[in-house]
């Protein structure tokens, strides 16, 4: 399929984003609109990725609904603090920010109008939430036969543990990882807050099965409800584990041993550990070392926004599509007025939408601490 | 159903990447893309398949990950064009291919040698995974190469899916840096004393020993009034464990006031408890549990002989390519 002509990311009526780079413009999937109820890290960051890949990602958030990211300690309540928030900024740089009340039946109504243009709806609400919000998946796939709606969940849409509540650790528990991680005379292990890790390499795999239902549609016209389970992507990664205890081949942790390697292992050096190998070593780095390492800066980790702000990188890169930040992050709100006239609402819809408060830049609550 | 990528045809090069953390990650991509529906050819080497003896060995000698990697791939015909191939930077840029996607270490001509454990600790995850008393771990199973492969495959799609005539280049380096992007964010978005204060303020997630096994103890500050209350101990009222930094900093002694009564409970009883509170706590399972896995089972996800289907269901169930096929 050919590159489709990207539109204007401001839109009718829309003024140019602050800080936009307007060369960067295009990328394997220029054209396609991605409505983004994501939240924190799984939702949030696989619509970030499709935005590196060329797309138009426009996040949906609610002045009584914030994504949870945008809650920061060290905020000044005084201040515009759900602007602030160093890693919801860093993880949402480049996409479009519109605040809808979506409790409010005129505000449900707007997001259905930027829905008809739209390609891709991620969420990854608690179950339930959504179809709360009268967004089941059912009647979205109803009445937008060509959306692919991407349902980001920890235990999957169905099931006896659907609502099982869990953080991305508990899933390295629930999904297999944390039994094979650890000492292999201790307790198995976790990668705890900093990592989450189920909740970081989702994004991975859900952007691929995003764009794989896109392929689809260009061939059926059809959209389709993607239900992804991050346990199961936990367990997915570790296929040869279960097809061996499948046969009765015991799977034991093995600490940092590996059988296919004799010589790795992890060794104090003095000053830290040092991972060894056949053929190679390499210091085992903290933040603070990876930051201020040579690869990490020349690498795609994190890359700079026009206004030099750090932001969230991007793991690919293409020859015709560098990675790179086209804009930082939107206000909240910030694109409020353009995402509408968009969809087609008149200046005066919007008006009387700002003004009974359904569409808002600004929080209804102080930030939790 | 038409699979997405059904009439594409891809190159998997993995058999011909000399270091295995390429060769892994290679695979992985080339899995998905067979599982997208693309046919996927798999030249080998004159010396054979380096994948196909690594362990897990199943009782036959064979290997279980070659079970798990390589289904879905074919010897096939290598001749003519390919819409994509993937590969490391030798292999894949001699490829006819329209989209070549190369994995490197650091990046394009950045390939030293390397391991999965280097990659794990260069990146930071190593770090993250630290048991008092103990060296590092590394995550169980191919992490750092599977994350790559899932990177590779998502750039694949996007391309196949434009037509694209291009070069993606996925570094392992870069992805596992990407999974641990909040141990670099912090450091340069607050400063590395905010980030040491950080890690004491987290309060500490960890596993703790049940009568049965282990499960993950996992919460936020939201959750500690009925933790504490679950657990009942009146010590827990103490003010050295009122907030998330003061547990960070008595880590030690808060498990051992916590320790007996996890250990006097099986799993199922502590997360059923936790669970009906809304804390986020969960058993340790291991590979042979999950065969039997209760939500597993009913949403269908271990497939015959243990093998896990595509993670993913479309419109409420497997989608109708997975069970007919359309990869070689």
């Amino acid at each position: 399929m050919p590159h489709e002509v990207p539109r204007s990311p401001e839109g009718p009526g829309g003024a140019e984003p602050r800080h936009a780079d307007a060369s960067r413009r295009g990328g394997p999937l220029a054209g396609i609109r991605v409505v983004d109820l994501g939240w924190l890290t799984a939702g949030a960051a696989s619509s970030a990725l499709l935005l590196d890949l060329g797309a138009d990602v426009v996040k949906v958030e609610g002045p009584g609904a914030l994504d949870p990211f945008r809650d920061w300690s060290g905020a000044d309540a005084a201040s515009d603090w759900w602007n602030r928030s160093p890693f919801y900024n860093f993880t949402n740089r480049g996409k479009r920010s519109l605040c809808l009340d979506l409790k409010d039946p005129r505000g449900l109504a707007a997001l259905m109008r930027v829905l008809e243009g739209a390609d891709v709806l991620v969420e990854n609400y608690r179950r339930g939430v959504l179809a709360s919000f009268g967004l089941a998946p059912e009647m979205l796939r109803k009445r937008f036969p060509r959306l692919i709606i991407a349902s980001i969940s920890s235990q999957g849409e169905d099931g006896p543990e659907r609502d099982m509540v869990s953080f991305g650790s508990t899933l390295e528990a629930t999904g297999g990882l944390a039994a094979l991680t650890g000492p292999a005379e201790g307790d198995p292990q976790i990668t705890g807050r900093n990592i989450n890790y189920p909740d970081q390499v989702v994004c991975l795999f859900a952007t691929g099965a995003i764009v794989a239902a896109l392929a689809q549609r260009d061939a059926t016209g059809q959209g389709g409800h993607i239900d992804l389970s991050q346990r199961e992507l936990t367990s997915f990664l570790l296929g040869e584990e279960l097809i061996a205890a499948a046969a009765g081949v015991p799977t034991p942790r093995q600490g940092n041993a590996d059988p296919a390697a004799p010589g790795e292992a992890v060794l104090p050096d003095g000053e830290g550990w040092r991972a060894v190998w056949d053929g190679g070593e390499a210091p085992v780095r903290d933040g603070a070392a990876l930051a201020a390492s040579p690869e990490f800066a020349a690498g795609t980790a994190i890359l700079r926004a026009p206004d030099g702000q750090p932001a969230k990188g991007t793991p690919f890169r293409f020859g015709t599509w560098p990675a790179g930040i086209a804009r930082g992050p939107s206000g909240l709100g910030e694109d409020n007025r353009a995402v509408l006239a968009e969809a087609g609402l008149t200046p005066e819809e919007i008006a009387v939408l700002e003004a009974a408060g359904v569409v808002a830049t600004k929080p209804r609550r102080a930030p939790a601490q | 159903m038409t699979a997405p990528f059904a009439g594409k045809r891809v190159l998997d090069l993995s058999g011909f990447a000399p270091q295995r953390p390429h060769a892994l990650a290679i695979a992985m991509a080339g899995k998905l893309a067979a599982q997208f529906g693309a046919t996927v050819i798999r030249p080998l080497p004159p010396g054979g398949d380096s994948l196909a003896a690594l362990p897990p060995l199943l009782p036959d000698g064979s290997s279980a990950l070659a079970r798990f990697l390589l289904a879905g791939r074919t010897g096939g015909d290598t001749g003519g064009a390919f819409d994509a191939a993937i590969g490391d930077a030798a292999a894949v840029m001699a490829a006819d291919a329209a989209l070549r996607v190369r994995i490197s270490v650091f990046g394009p001509g950045e390939d030293p040698p390397m391991s999965e454990l280097g990659l794990l600790a260069l990146s930071g995850i190593l770090a993250a995974v630290h048991p008092e008393g103990e060296a590092p771990h590394r995550l169980g199973g191919h992490q750092a190469a599977y994350a790559a492969g899932l990177a590779g495959f998502t750039a694949m799609a996007a391309g196949l899916r434009a037509g694209m005539r291009d070069i993606a280049d996925i570094s392992l380096f870069d992805t596992a840096c990407w999974l641990n992007w909040k141990a670099a964010a912090t450091v340069v978005l607050l400063g590395a004393a905010a980030a040491a204060k950080d890690k004491e303020g987290r309060g500490g997630w960890h596993t703790m020993r049940a009568k049965d096994g282990h499960v993950a103890l996992v919460y936020m500050a939201k959750d500690w009034p009925p933790l504490r209350d679950l657990i009942g101990d009146p010590s827990l009222a103490e003010p050295r464990f009122a907030t998330q930094r003061a547990r960070g900093e008595n880590m030690a002694a808060l498990n051992a006031v916590m320790a007996p009564w996890f250990a006097a409970r099986t799993r199922a009883e502590i997360t059923a408890a936790a669970q009906a509170k809304r804390i986020p706590i969960g058993p340790v399972l291991s590979p042979r549990e999950l065969l039997a896995d209760r939500q597993h089972a009913a949403r269908g996800f271990i497939g015959p002989e243990g093998t896990p289907r595509l993670p993913i269901r479309i419109d409420g169930a497997a989608p109708q390519w997975m069970e007919t096929g359309h990869a070689a």
